[in-house]
């Protein structure tokens, strides 16, 4: 549950960023003839609401949409009480936030208040069913792809950075045994006071993949992998304690992590993507894990 | 890894015989894996998964991270990672776990499954039914393959009544959530922001073994109207600060929301508190078995109508008087006085009469109930009152 620092710094994320975020989707909309893009947004696929808006839900589901015409402005179909949309609307570019205890009626009454018989959603499959059910019922919607920008690097350098500082903080040479419990809280207080929104904290003594903390005490050789959200953007490192002496590679999987998921595995990465690489090592049976995150080009990946 | 217990297996099956459905799908995904963990108790880390349970009894799994299917070692299973759902992909994992979607069908590659063949003999009864089904991904439930109907409803009655297991676990978490208050009790101060204060929170809570935690939080005075994410406010001496904790262990969340005053309350704070306790108490009074929800609602809201305060029991000012708790924090029934419910002893209840005032700004005071066969038996222990911390910070 994103439970941190939900802010908006206008100094590192500037609203002409979000302007020109809009300009190209309704770029996008003017090429299919659509009328509006739709975005949806809940706690777990909140990364293309906030791409567009900076809006990211502590809890409910929302809707963002965007018209097509330059003189509407972008509104949010929100589940959550008009009690927190001062709060909304201090970290988000948005001005108008309209209450919608039933997103897909309200959503079905606009368009019917402004004659929209076709909308323009990003990722339409991954709408939940009983969103997608009524809406499809009733009017026509079409995919629009969804395309990232470079500013997203840098928000993704800064949570990697976060993330590195941490783990090298938590996970010093001289760490005695630790029960996990404590290793997680101690990397959840460090981690939310720099400012992580969300965190996912996995962790494994070797004999195991990583997994959520289950009461064990870490021994040498143990790995924690941290999947840290810093302003909507997410990140990955992990690193095993000690040293891993003749363990060989075993494998290693790819994430991308600016896609409609926070983190989803993947074959083969999109250009200009936040993708984070696990390598596994093995040394007989213990098994050692360690991650970063990196930015993908044409000509494969640089480090953030 | 938690398998369910005979008990609740053998409601499953007969409610699949009951309805006659082949095989019940539990979903959950990052955000709401309550419906999975109420079949297969695994907190899975991946984007979503998907437990099944067949007539004779048997539980598969299917899910999106490798990682998780180590979790599980003792069921069928297999793993979907990629990106998308080609049409069929996910009947062709439940494939490769060891069964097919619909009796006597196998999937195919890359194929969308037809109707079952043999499904003449009960073709106005459908096979699949899939709890969470409303939350799936339109996608997954196109590549289910077959054309499931809904089970959240009946599995959300299920998850209602709690068993021993369960409510050990809300105990647990209910102790966690006491102890968490006490703490941050204990280190806010002035000049902390409130994202530090809930840090601090979030890290003593998970040292402490919480597999999560749900927590809303506001200070200042009777400008705030409501809780939200923590920002980077300062508090200052004399600001009322609220908050709802809700640690999960085991799966199962347990709730706490408390006020506080950084300094001595105001004549205004504590006639507000009284009224909050008093309505509180009506609330814990009332609930037992065989009463309609909607009338501990009422209960609630009338102490604020005695005391000249009713306008602020509508949803302008508040949003439930409590809601019912378990593998997620905010389930239903909710407490309103709209919506008709008849409380069964073993739900897992709180009961918090949250809202503003103008006394007071919004302030909030609830703790998680155990409904019993004659009451019920608050599982909260921490101190019932108005939090003053006269303590370190006021010497400074």
């Amino acid at each position: 549950v994103k439970r941190g620092l939900i802010a908006w710094d206008k100094a590192e994320l500037p609203p002409e960023v979000f302007e020109s975020r809009l300009a190209r989707a309704r770029q996008r909309l003017a090429e299919r003839d659509l009328p509006a893009l739709v975005v949806y947004s809940d706690l777990g696929k909140s990364n293309y609401a906030r791409f567009y808006s900076n809006f990211m839900p502590y809890f409910n589901r929302a809707l963002l949409v965007i018209p097509r015409t330059e003189e509407d402005k972008p509104f949010l179909l929100c589940g959550l009480s008009p009690r927190v949309y001062p709060w909304i609307e201090s970290v988000t570019i948005l001005e108008e936030i309209i209450a919608s205890p039933n997103l897909a009626a309200k959503l079905l009454e606009i368009c019917a208040q402004r004659g929209w018989r076709r909308l323009g959603f990003l990722d339409p499959e991954g709408l939940p069913y009983d969103l997608h059910r009524v809406i499809t019922a009733a009017i026509q919607i079409e995919p629009v792809p969804h395309e990232g920008d470079d500013t997203e690097r840098a928000m993704h350098r800064r949570a990697r950075q976060m993330a590195w500082e941490g783990l090298i903080a938590e996970i010093r040479p001289s760490l005695e045994p630790i029960l996990d419990y404590e290793l997680v809280g101690n990397l959840e207080r460090r981690l939310r006071r720099a400012g992580a929104e969300d965190l996912v904290i996995l962790v494994t003594n070797g004999d195991t993949a990583p997994a959520p903390a289950k009461g064990q005490t870490l021994r040498e050789g143990f790995s924690v992998l941290v999947a840290l959200e810093y302003g909507g953007h997410w990140a990955k490192a992990g690193r095993y304690h000690g040293a891993a002496g003749g363990a060989v590679a075993h494998g290693a999987r790819l994430e991308v992590l600016s896609g409609v998921l926070p983190y989803q595995i993947c074959d083969a990465p999109p250009m200009g993507a936040a993708l984070a690489t696990t390598m596994e090592l093995r040394d007989g049976e213990h098994r050692y894990f360690f991650c970063d995150t990196q930015w993908t080009t044409d000509g494969g990946s640089e480090p953030l | 890894m938690s398998l369910p217990d005979s008990r609740r297996l053998s409601h499953f099956l007969d409610l699949m015989t009951e309805r006659g459905w082949d095989r019940l799908l539990f979903y959950g995904n990052a955000w709401r894996k309550d419906f999975f963990r109420y079949l297969l108790n695994v907190n899975f880390s991946g984007p979503w998964a998907i437990a099944s349970l067949d007539r004779s009894g048997e539980i598969r799994a299917i899910l999106s991270d490798p990682w998780d299917a180590e979790l599980l070692p003792d069921v069928g299973r297999a793993v979907l990672p990629a990106a998308g759902f080609p049409a069929g992909s996910v009947g062709d994992a439940f494939g490769r776990a060891g069964f097919s979607l619909q009796p006597g069908l196998q999937p195919r590659s890359g194929r969308r499954l037809k109707p079952p063949l043999q499904a003449k003999a009960c073709s106005t009864q459908p096979s699949v039914a899939v709890a969470g089904l409303e939350l799936m991904d339109a996608g997954l439930v196109e590549s289910l393959g077959s054309d499931p109907v809904s089970a959240t409803a009946e599995i959300e009655e299920m998850r209602r009544v709690k068993s021993p297991e369960e409510i050990e676990c809300l105990r647990r978490a209910a102790a966690l959530a006491d102890r968490g208050y006490e703490y941050f009790a204990q280190i806010i101060e002035p000049g902390m922001a409130e994202y530090e204060l809930v840090a601090e929170v979030e890290g003593y809570l998970k040292s402490n073994g919480a597999e999560d935690n749900f927590m809303l939080i506001a200070s200042g005075g009777t400008e705030v109207k409501g809780m939200r994410p923590p920002t980077q406010r300062q508090f200052k001496r004399g600001d009322q600060v609220t908050t709802e904790l809700t640690p999960q262990i085991g799966g199962y969340y347990a709730q706490i929301c408390r006020t506080l005053v950084l300094g001595e309350p105001s004549a205004e704070q504590r006639q507000a508190f009284a009224i909050f306790s008093e309505a509180r108490g009506a609330a814990e009074d009332l609930l037992k078995p065989g009463v309609d929800i909607a009338d501990v609602a009422r209960a609630q809201n009338d102490v604020f109508r005695e005391h000249g305060y009713g306008e602020y029991t509508g949803s302008k000012y508040t949003r439930v008087r409590g809601h019912n708790l378990g593998l997620h924090p905010d389930e239903t029934p909710y407490v309103l006085e709209d919506v008709h419910y008849t409380v069964k002893p073993g739900m897992a209840i709180i009961a918090h009469p949250n809202t503003y005032l103008p006394l007071s700004g919004y302030m909030v005071f609830g703790d998680t109930l155990l409904v019993t066969e004659t009451g019920c038996e608050p599982l909260n222990r921490a101190e019932r009152k108005l939090f003053h911390p006269e303590g370190q910070f006021l010497k400074k």
